[in-house]
């Protein structure tokens, strides 16, 4: 950097830093009067648990986005034509639709109708499980596109050798292929991994009692400000940094390797 | 080696790779295909090292016929060794790890004995301080030189190799060519393509000019080099050796 640059950058910090405290400081100049933090203390029971569905459903939906992920893919690399062309179709249809729709759609239109009565009989929760369902389909047209995008990524010349080396068709897979494909996507997995957590907070509209919607029913109840949605922000924050942090680490990582 | 083809074609969609190779050599230890750049020689060598089956024709190498099934396909490019331009280390693993994972997965060797095997193989060639570098790590005449350790570390009965130098630099170049003349004396059985025509002629026993997917012109180095009966094969030697 120049002196003239070094000047600038530091003026501009300096501004976007007052516009910071000017934006906070006039919020809390109107809602700090009325800010409780004793309230959220009151119904830390039900934040508590509602962030802990959101883990819950998280992890159980980037498992079943996985599994899906990997149907996708496969599904388009078929040697049938029509399971290819089934395959493009549904994913364009997946990934063209908000997820939104997905989830009032599948739930109300579709699973509901179909499994509600069984999973409850069993003792299960019908949203919760549709819901991550839905996710992990959704996600998983995502996962799946990585993927395909990975696997084709490596180059012939990796097949060639493998196969002069003499690895059979599932060994080329599991000692050459797969472990330079799953280098090459990781970083963006743990990217979707973010969106999933997010997008997570969706499942509200069927009724499904994750963090979101235990926030919003407690600020709805107790008329709460700040309080409520501070920890809402930073209920997420805390799970989606790491992940954050750890694509980027993996994406710096597996670039000097190459 | 023994080896014999008799009318092989191949062709990719439209393109028309082998026009029908015919060839016939009772014993050679070191065979060497040149000729004009998509003339053929890869393809005849992948055919040979039993990457790609013909679409027509018969192949036999030591008096065995080339297998048509997957599985008998697989069992021969085990028992051989085959090496490309370029690209033909496994980017994610260390170069002794390129040699020990198929010893192990292939050859079925216990891990102990397959990384004697491979320490062994790379200290011949010269790499043995670079056993735990990744192929990133190597310049390319390392790459190549890890690359031939891998093909020949269990031990095959013979090595294809498709243009070994032809990504490298000249000095680069000449540390893997005298490498390939080592294993030719230690009476390792090779058959390669190549531009260095220095190299083929005095590596070969046998050289095969190939052009437009037919074999022009068959002999020893001496005959082929100084008294050449194809027009073809006049012109390409002419050529290159101009310069």
């Amino acid at each position: 950097m120049t002196t003239s640059q070094k000047i600038a950058n530091a003026l501009v910090g300096i501004l976007l830093l007052t516009a910071a405290g000017w934006l906070c400081t006039s919020v809390f100049h109107v809602l700090g009067k009325q800010t409780d933090w004793e309230k959220a203390w009151e119904y830390r029971e039900t934040l508590w648990q509602g962030w802990k569905t959101t883990i819950a459903i998280s992890i159980a939906a980037l498992g079943g986005s996985v599994i899906f992920g990997a149907l996708f893919m496969l599904g388009q690399r078929s040697p049938l034509p029509v399971v290819r062309w089934s395959c493009r179709a549904f994913l364009e249809f997946v990934r063209d639709t908000p997820l939104l729709v997905h989830l009032l759609f599948g739930y109300f239109v579709i699973f509901a109708p179909l499994m509600s009565r069984t999973l409850s009989s069993y003792g299960w929760e019908d949203k919760l499980v549709i819901g991550v369902l839905l996710l992990s389909v959704f996600e998983g047209a995502y996962l799946g596109e990585i993927l395909r995008g990975g696997l084709e990524s490596i180059p012939q010349a990796q097949w060639d050798s493998a196969r002069a080396v003499g690895f059979s068709s599932p060994q080329i897979y599991r000692h050459v292929i797969i472990p330079q494909t799953l280098r090459r996507v990781l970083p963006a997995i743990a990217g979707l991994f973010v969106s999933l957590i997010k997008d997570s907070s969706l499942l509200n509209v069927i009724g499904v009692m994750e963090y979101f919607y235990n926030t919003r029913n407690f600020i709805s109840r107790s008329y709460a400000g700040l309080e409520g949605y501070v920890p809402l922000a930073f209920g997420y924050l805390i799970l989606t940094l790491p992940i954050a942090w750890l694509s980027h680490r993996l994406e710096k990582h597996f670039r000097h390797e190459t | 080696m023994k080896l014999e083809a008799t009318n092989v074609l191949k062709s990719y969609g439209q393109a028309q790779a082998l026009n029908g190779i015919s060839l016939s050599l009772e014993a050679a230890r070191v065979l060497v295909l040149i000729g004009p750049s998509g003339g053929g020689k890869s393809t005849f060598l992948r055919i040979l090292g039993g990457l790609e089956l013909p679409d027509e024709g018969t192949v036999t190498v030591n008096s065995h016929p080339l297998p048509h099934r997957p599985d008998g396909l697989l069992a021969y490019r085990r028992r051989n060794g085959f090496l490309f331009q370029q690209f033909n280390l496994f980017p994610h693993l260390t170069a002794l790890r390129n040699i020990t994972l198929p010893l192990e997965k292939v050859h079925g060797h216990p891990a102990a004995v397959a990384r004697a095997m491979a320490e062994e193989s790379l200290a011949r060639f010269g790499l043995a301080s670079h056993q735990h570098k990744l192929p990133a790590q190597l310049s390319g005449g390392q790459q190549q030189r890890a690359a031939i350790a891998r093909a020949v570390a269990h031990q095959p009965e013979l090595l294809f190799l498709d243009e070994p130098t032809s990504a490298l630099d000249p000095e680069m170049t000449a540390e893997v060519l005298e490498l390939i003349q080592e294993l030719a004396m230690a009476g390792q059985d090779i058959v390669l393509s190549t531009h260095e025509m220095g190299f083929a002629r005095a590596v070969a026993d046998q050289i095969a000019f190939i052009a437009q997917g037919k074999i022009e012109e068959l002999g020893s180095p001496a005959d082929l080099f100084s008294q050449s009966k194809s027009e073809v094969c006049k012109r390409f030697l002419s050529k290159v050796m101009r310069y």
